[in-house]
């Protein structure tokens, strides 16, 4: 139990307990300790208990237990995902890899906490994202987790330099667009701080979106097809980018691909089929 | 950086995020908003420029008011003049000014043509406050003057028109033989007098006597002006008048009340114009409602990122009611400019059809209202898209789901929903000078709304059962009136609501209209002869008889006078209702009778006997006797010239005043008024053709005689009822531009679908026509259907108003339901083809190499 929010400032701790709904408060722990503590467990609301189960150095980063998830369809119910257990370390890079509609995005989404698994245990940096409300996922996606998406999806009425704030403005940084700015310059786009997207090309949009995604030092990067909207050339150098930044962050990374060269970049290959995994090698690279 | 770019950037802390949000989503453009943002001006405008009117002649009226008094008090007398030392009483006061009102008969030398005029008879001390102006200019004591041996007189434009007069010429009045001087152009204190008979004719006391129009008995008023000499304030100067001459009968008012009628009339038609303002707001709310969905379904891709990105959902909430909040500022200060300039713009094109001067300015009230409608239905109407809106899943973006789902607005935004609803309605009655009309209004609002909603999912209802019909045309419009996402609901909401404004509005007009010219004239007498003596009762009644075609003659005694007490309690202190004011405001006429008038109707008691001879009774107006809270038994005291009577009510009648015969609420048993001083009025019904020789026939043997034509009364009520009539039509006008607006947006949301639609149909082989033929079907059946509902909605509204509120019958008009249906229809087929039509010169080819 932490007796005063100081105290937290001088000794970080092992892990924090937070339960609040004072918002100064939540956003202060939020702003010293999420960097310097590996388990920061908070919820706004006063039914969403959350009980840290494990340090993220004694245990896997993503750990799946048996995750089925059932979707209501026209067609009636379909099992997207039917028990899948996984579990990946941190620093990891896991192509996932499998035909469409084999229930690839629904795991990463699964991951990411945008998806309620019907049945099974979902625990990301500690998290138990399954006891987790909405409000308390999103903070949670705030902190911990960048996503990078085959469309880009940047918001067409910001400006690059915005696009990549916008998570730290969630935070309530102050140092959101001096962030965001280093962030933008390490992705080559320094000087198209104030282009809008549709200003930019495919490629400068999915770096702006790497940008994004990086920039608040996530724990975990999911990336769905990032090159899936650009021609190769493009689409190599932003894979490069991506694995760089990864790799000197020591940030985990997810990434959903039909290229078959992309996914052998990864140390490990998940392949999946019919909602369950078929296959789960390493390729030998390096983590 | 641009402006645009800079307002995203405003310095970080937490409560500026979600208007930081909205700024940046702005930069998106106004596309989607020019509906939300014209309707909301409209309803703002209508509201805004409503109040400002109203309350820019409600200010003149106080600038004015001694003018328009024409002193700081007002002393009235009728039929007789103040005693000497009560006129030495207000000399002492201050400069006093008397004038003499009556009515009489103006006439051209050769007697060809004649007119009832309002005849002021004034002092050389008038006007005391203010100028008479002139045309030609002059001095007013110079134009009424005598000059070679003739009184000046100076007439307003209507009556010189009437007689084909000209300055310079003679005409007569009563005995008198009066030189036309010049024409009134501006009378100061024209607007305390009422409404008169007839145009204004103003000579001088001095000629007075040579018309020989004063006699006892005759229908004259005496009014003393007074303009104060010391700083007492004027209340406690009447307090003090009042105290020395208890007795006096007369009526005093202070300029503070210069014209309570007028200030009557305008705070009621200002609260009829609010109301129809706020229908065109809650007409245009279904436009701000569509508006906000619409762009919200645009912004589903956004919201998605921005949760992905670790936005909770009440921060998606804020950001995007802020958004709306800064568009709807937007819409309410453009409304709020409108409205705020049209008094200037009243003054400007009808300023001189005013009867009182409107104070160009911008008044705070008026627009503060308008503000606080405006941002309440905003938020009401964009409430429930935005509260949808907040619950977009962020796993959208994962999957090619674009349908928004049905997801339940929390339970929060119900009760907010509930709160803004309530503030609404509270605003609307709270604002209003008669709150049981605005409580109706607020019911007739809600159940419309419910209404047309059951009428849109009727419609939709009915459309899919009949969705199989074999004729491809039909069939296609019925499954545009039901499918998915179909504009249907807004469409038959906002269409419907304005069209029942219309239609409501063109019921009254006409029943009002159709009152004023045929039921009421068919009923009427043709003439009123009013300040008939005694001794010219013989005379005048052998002279009806004997015109041609005469029917119905009547003549009773009227004798003028005001009730003093009720119960013996003085009026001023009696709580009289509203609908019975009029009974003792200032004096009116009593008459005597042995026996009942033709066709009473007696709602309790019975009358006296032929031969009763007593103490003083009555026979009383029942609706009088119901706004003073008496009854049989009770007792009701005249003061009559200074004499009071108090007589005991013997029994109620049932008057229907818009009969035009000869009415009073007061009729004593014979015994008490018959020494009183008194004229007679008589009615009689005349064929059409005979009225101006009956007319000359009257007034040539009898001069002191005025002949009140009841149809130039009516013609003169007409004028006024049109003139409000232009006036409500216009607000109403505003309401249903409102609705062709929402349903013109509608239709603009369907149009990139209704493309897609007309390429695949030309591609499958339709026609154009084809095409056309089912679009037109299409919005011809939403059009009618939407319009026959109005129609019943607006016919019932209609039917309560004028039997409930104005106690008329009422008349179903097959032409107002018919403009409904054809407006309706016009407006919905006009507005959706017009939409349409752009669909069809699509080439199929680009559309469906994109697909």
């Amino acid at each position: 139990m932490i007796s005063s929010a100081n105290e937290l400032a001088r000794r970080p701790p092992h892990a924090i307990l937070l339960k609040t709904r004072a918002k100064a408060l939540y956003r202060w722990v939020t702003s010293r300790a999420v960097s310097s503590s590996p388990v920061v467990c908070m919820t706004l609301a006063s039914h969403a208990d959350i009980v840290p189960t494990a340090t993220a150095t004694a245990a896997p980063l993503i750990r799946l237990d048996g995750v089925h998830l059932n979707l209501a369809s026209a067609a009636g119910i379909v099992n997207v995902l039917r028990g899948v257990d996984l579990a990946v370390s941190s620093g990891e890079t896991l192509g996932l890899v499998g035909p469409s509609g084999a229930g690839k995005s629904t795991l990463m989404m699964v991951m990411a906490g945008l998806e309620r698994p019907t049945a099974g245990g979902v625990q990301v940096a500690g998290h138990d994202l399954v006891a987790m409300n909405e409000d308390a996922l999103a903070l949670f996606r705030r902190d911990r987790v960048g996503i990078v998406f085959q469309a880009f999806r940047l918001v067409p009425t910001m400006t690059a330099l915005e696009n990549v704030a916008v998570p730290l403005e969630f935070a309530g940084r102050d140092d959101a667009f001096d962030r965001a700015e280093a962030a933008l310059g390490q992705v080559g786009l320094g000087h198209r701080l104030t282009h809008y997207p549709a200003q930019l090309s495919g490629g400068e949009q999915q770096r702006v979106a790497l940008a994004r995604a990086f920039v608040i030092e996530p724990a975990l990067l999911l990336a769905d097809e990032p090159t899936g909207n650009l021609d190769g050339d493009t689409g190599h150098r932003i894979i490069d980018l991506m694995f760089g930044l990864a790799e000197r962050r020591g940030t985990t990374l997810v990434l959903i691909t039909h290229d078959a060269e992309l996914a052998g970049r990864c140390s490990r290959i998940v392949r999946m089929a019919d909602g369950r995994i078929a296959s789960d090698a390493v390729s030998g690279k390096k983590p | 950086m641009s402006v645009q770019a800079q307002l995203g950037r405003l310095p970080i802390n937490g409560a500026a995020l979600p208007i930081r949000l909205a700024l940046r989503e702005l930069r998106g453009g106004l596309k989607g908003f020019r509906i939300f943002l014209a309707c909301l001006m409209l309803g703002v405008a209508a509201i805004a420029g409503v109040g400002s009117l109203a309350a820019a002649l409600v200010q003149g009226l106080r600038e004015d008011a001694r003018e328009i008094l024409g002193g700081d008090a007002e002393l009235r007398l009728a039929q007789r003049t103040a005693e000497p030392d009560q006129f030495e009483f207000l000399r002492a006061s201050g400069a006093v000014s008397s004038t003499v009102d009556m009515r009489a008969m103006a006439r051209r030398i050769d007697g060809e043509k004649r007119g009832l005029v309002e005849l002021k008879a004034v002092d050389r001390a008038y006007p005391l406050i203010g100028r008479v102006e002139l045309e030609p200019p002059m001095a007013l004591a110079a134009a009424l003057g005598e000059r070679n041996g003739r009184f000046g007189a100076v007439v307003e434009p209507a009556m010189a028109q009437r007689l084909s007069i000209q300055p310079g010429e003679a005409f007569q009045v009563g005995e008198a033989t009066l030189e036309l001087r010049a024409v009134i152009k501006r009378e100061p204190d024209r607007a305390v007098g009422g409404l008169g008979f007839g145009p204004r004719l103003m000579i001088s006391v001095d000629a007075l006597p040579s018309t020989n129009l004063v006699q006892p008995g005759s229908l004259t008023a005496y009014h003393y002006r007074v303009r104060l000499a010391g700083a007492a304030p004027v209340r406690d100067w009447i307090a003090g008048l009042n105290e020395r001459f208890p007795d006096a009968g007369w009526r005093v008012r202070a300029s503070d009340e210069a014209a309570p009628w007028l200030r009557f009339h305008i705070d009621r038609l200002a609260q009829f114009l609010t109301l129809v303002g706020l229908s065109t707001l809650l007409v245009g709310g279904v436009g701000v409602g569509n508006a906000v969905k619409a762009y919200l379904e645009g912004r589903i891709g956004t919201i998605a990122t921005l949760k992905c990105l670790g936005a909770p959902a009440r921060l998606i909430f804020r950001t995007y009611l802020s958004l709306v909040l800064i568009l709807a500022a937007a819409g309410i200060v453009a409304g709020l400019v409108l409205g705020a300039l049209a008094p200037a713009a009243v003054v400007a094109t009808v300023g001189h059809l005013l009867p009182l001067r409107a104070v160009d300015g911008v008044y705070a009230v008026p627009l503060f209202t308008a503000t606080a409608f405006g941002v309440l239905t905003a938020l009401g109407f964009a409430l429930w898209p935005l509260a949808r809106a907040q619950q977009v899943p962020a796993a959208t973006l994962f999957r090619d789901l674009v349908a928004p789902g049905h997801a339940r607005p929390l339970l929060r935004h119900i009760i907010g929903l509930g709160v803004i609803a309530v503030a609404l309605a509270a605003l609307a009655i709270l604002t209003a000078s008669d709150r049981k009309m605005a409580v109706w209004f607020v019911i007739g609002a809600i159940g419309s709304f419910i209404v047309f909603r059951l009428a849109a999912l009727a419609i939709i209802w009915a459309a899919r059962r009949l969705g199989r019909v074999r004729q491809a045309r039909l069939r296609l419009a019925l499954a545009n009136l039901h499918r998915p996402g179909a504009p249907t609901g807004s469409i038959v909401l906002s269409l419907g609501l304005g069209l029942t404004v219309l239609v409501i509005v063109a019921l009254l007009q006409g029943n009002l209209s159709l009152q004023i010219n045929e039921s009421m004239p068919r009923r009427a007498p043709s003439f009123y002869f009013i300040d008939i003596q005694p001794d010219q009762v013989d005379e005048l009644d052998q002279m009806l008889a004997a015109l041609p075609g005469a029917t119905n003659p009547r003549r009773v005694p009227v004798v003028r006078g005001r009730i003093t007490h009720i119960k013996g309690v003085p009026v001023e202190q009696v709580k009289v209702a509203q609908e019975a004011q009029w009974a003792v405001r200032g004096d009116r006429g009593f008459t005597y009778a042995a026996a009942p008038p033709d066709g009473a109707r007696f709602a309790e008691g019975s009358w006296w006997p032929k031969d009763y001879s007593g103490p003083p009774i009555i026979s009383f107006d029942a609706n009088v006797a119901h706004g003073f809270g008496v009854g049989i038994g009770d007792t009701i005291t005249v003061n009559i010239l200074g004499r009071e009577i108090e007589a005991k009510i013997v029994n109620l009648r049932d008057i229907d005043y818009r009969s035009f015969s000869i009415n009073f609420a007061t009729i004593f048993a014979p015994g008490v008024l018959e020494g009183a001083p008194q004229s007679h009025i008589a009615t009689v019904k005349l064929p059409e053709a005979e009225e101006d020789r009956a007319e000359k026939v009257v007034t040539d043997a009898l001069p002191n005689v005025s002949a009140i034509r009841v149809k130039e009364a009516l013609a003169a009520a007409n004028r006024i009822v049109a003139a409000v009539g232009q006036a409500v039509q216009v607000t109403a006008g505003i309401t249903l531009l409102a609705g062709a607006l929402v349903l013109a947006g509608a239709v603009v949301a369907t149009h990139h679908r209704r493309v897609y639609e007309a390429v695949v149909l030309k591609v499958l082989g339709a026609r154009r026509r084809d095409v056309i033929g089912a679009y037109f079907l299409e919005y011809c059946l939403l059009g009618c259907v939407t319009a026959a509902i109005a129609a019943v909605i607006g016919s019932i509204a209609a039917w309560l108003i004028m039997t409930e509120v104005m106690r008329a019958p009422f008349v179903l008009l097959p032409w107002a339901v018919v403009l409904a249906l054809v407006v309706g229809a016009a407006i919905a087929v006009g507005l959706g083809l017009a939409g349409t039509w752009h669909a069809l010169g699509q080439k199929a080819a680009p559309l469906l190499r994109n697909e």
